[in-house]
């Protein structure tokens, strides 16, 4: 295997390894997301409030897999 | 909302979805190929101001500049002069209804005595990372642009051109944002064409030399045989003694006919691996894609396509050549080409986003010293409770951690933004890739992941902003209360 195979293969291992993060995003989305629904379920007056919080810790949580992504996209396109 | 899709309208969404299709299946599948840094303009399109090299996301943001101008002038010139007259309706009364709503949700975050610059500087963060992000909607965005060759430019600070790199040969981007013209020719980079030419000559020179080991081992082998009158070799009688039968017909003239002959072997093995080389290369210039070893087609003055590994002459040849044929030409055949856009998303760019970090960080900050004055820093270097008491020890380091989890805002701010909307342009580029026909579900989806990150940008910072100026003092008085 020559010199630039290797560097792909590294890269795309790293890649790849780096997007591991994205798991924690994912849960902690989905446990955001299941609570507000859960809270909107009983009281659907507060639903606009409810929703407002929910997207703003949805995105805090999904800045987190984005930082992974950012890491992966590094590795691939700029090193 | 039906009767908007009523009459002539509903044609025209048939008529674009039936283009869509035609688009689709006339034009041959292109591949996305991705790019993180702005990309420089071609020579000849750089802001004449204080040498600013332009760069296709400083020209995005530019755009959003404009347009955010643009809405202020109209706001401004339909906005009622007194409150007798009747508001205008249609945008301006949208626009009026979502300020209200932003400032009322503003209020209840960071209400209070410092709510007028906390929502100017909202309100500002907040239009400006809206318009970057909408801009990867527009059509065109992204897509149209400059027609380049794929290689390496780089920018030379003597002449103030963009030139081919040719100190170490030519290297390609490994990839642009755009889209690869000529799908159907894989681009091979003349460093990986040398690379090959050289594995050529290695294997080549390692066959010559197998098969001269193997003609000594023979000849070891002849004389072994001649010595002692018997071929030793149980798995080749016959070789052994055809060669047993050579070796004593041997003269010294014969010797020398032998060696020559077993001369012209080695190399037959070591011209064979060098012209399967060259008939594959040959192979791919007959397809009509550009064979990396040589005077490049399109830079060259255009009469030798043919490449005869020339490499210093080549390198000579680039300085002054233009580096745009004509997309039509027959040069520009024999590479891949990549569309430039013209526009890309600002918020793509770590420049802008990194950028408004910062305005954002230095505001937090100001808004601290404004509202608490010097004491505003015994936030970070809390070393009055530590005269108290060695618990306040404890007070240091979070003050600390707090000071470095400052700066980590500027790193988090940045990143979140630049992600969320690279992103969010890499899938509409995929997505176009692969449907076509429909990728406009996923534009939904961009346009709402737009305003939530110009929302979550703005908010924070007006978050942050208002605890910077709450201070300590209520967690003091907490503590001497028990």
């Amino acid at each position: 295997m020559d010199a630039q195979a290797t560097i792909l293969l590294g890269k795309a291992i790293g890649a790849g390894i780096a997007m591991i993060g994205a798991a924690g995003g994912g849960i902690g989305i989905g446990l955001a997301v299941g609570g507000a629904v859960q809270a909107m379920g009983r009281n659907p007056d507060h639903t606009p409030t409810i929703q407002t919080n929910m997207i703003l810790g949805v995105a805090f949580a999904e800045a987190v897999a984005i930082y992974a992504l950012v890491v992966s996209l590094i590795i691939l396109f700029v090193l | 909302m039906n009767s908007f899709w009523n009459g002539k309208r509903r044609f025209i969404a048939l008529l674009m979805f039936l283009a869509g299709v035609f688009v689709a299946l006339r034009v041959p599948p292109v591949i996305p190929v991705i790019q993180l840094p702005g990309e420089r303009y071609p020579a000849g399109y750089d802001l004449p101001l204080l040498g600013i090299r332009m760069t296709n996301t400083l020209a995005g943001g530019i755009l959003a500049w404009v347009i955010l101008i643009l809405l202020v002038v109209y706001i401004a010139r339909r906005r009622p002069k007194s409150s007798a007259e009747v508001p205008p309706g249609g945008f301006y009364n949208m626009f009026e209804a979502l300020f209200e709503g932003l400032m009322g949700f503003v209020g209840n975050i960071a209400g209070g005595q410092h709510f007028r610059l906390i929502f100017n500087v909202f309100m500002t963060i907040f239009l400006i990372v809206l318009a970057s992000n909408w801009l990867e909607l527009v059509p065109g965005v992204d897509t149209i642009g400059f027609i380049e060759p794929h290689v390496k430019k780089e920018y030379n600070a003597d002449t103030g051109e963009v030139e081919v790199v040719t100190t170490d040969g030519y290297e390609i981007y490994p990839s642009v944002v755009g889209y690869a013209v000529n799908g159907q020719c894989s681009w091979i980079s003349p460093a990986d064409e040398a690379a090959a030419d050289e594995a050529a000559q290695l294997n080549a020179q390692v066959a010559e030399q197998t098969v001269r080991d193997q003609q000594v081992i023979d000849a070891a082998h002849a004389r072994y045989d001649a010595a002692h009158g018997d071929g030793y070799d149980e798995t080749d009688e016959t070789a052994g003694e055809e060669s047993t039968a050579d070796d004593h017909a041997d003269t010294a003239d014969d010797h020398a006919a032998d060696e020559a002959a077993d001369d012209a072997e080695a190399m037959a093995a070591h011209d064979d691996i060098l012209a399967a080389r060259e008939a594959e290369k040959q192979a791919r210039r007959d397809s009509g894609c550009y064979s990396g070893v040589g005077p490049v087609p399109w830079l060259d003055d255009g009469d030798d396509h043919s490449g005869d590994g020339d490499e210093a002459h080549a390198a000579d040849e680039h300085h002054g050549v233009p580096l745009h044929p004509h997309p039509a030409s027959e040069e520009a055949k024999l590479v891949p080409w990549v569309v430039l856009p013209f526009i890309r998303v600002p918020s793509t760019d770590l420049n802008m986003t990194l950028a408004l970090a910062l305005i954002a960080f230095v505001m937090i900050q100001y808004i601290g010293f404004k509202a608490l004055g010097i004491s505003y820093l015994g936030k970070f270097f809390a070393f009055g409770t530590l005269l108290k008491s060695p618990l306040g020890a404890i007070d240091v380091v979070v003050g600390l951690l707090e000071l470095i989890g400052d700066f980590a805002k500027i790193l988090s701010f940045s990143f979140r933004l630049l992600g969320n909307i690279f992103a969010g342009s890499i899938l509409l580029f995929v997505m176009s890739f692969l449907i076509p026909i429909l990728p406009w579900p996923f534009f939904i989806l961009e346009f709402f992941v737009g305003v939530i990150q110009a929302l979550v940008f703005a908010l924070l910072t007006a978050i942050f902003m208002s605890l910077a100026t709450v201070g300590h003092h209520h967690d003091e008085d907490h503590a001497e209360a028990h």
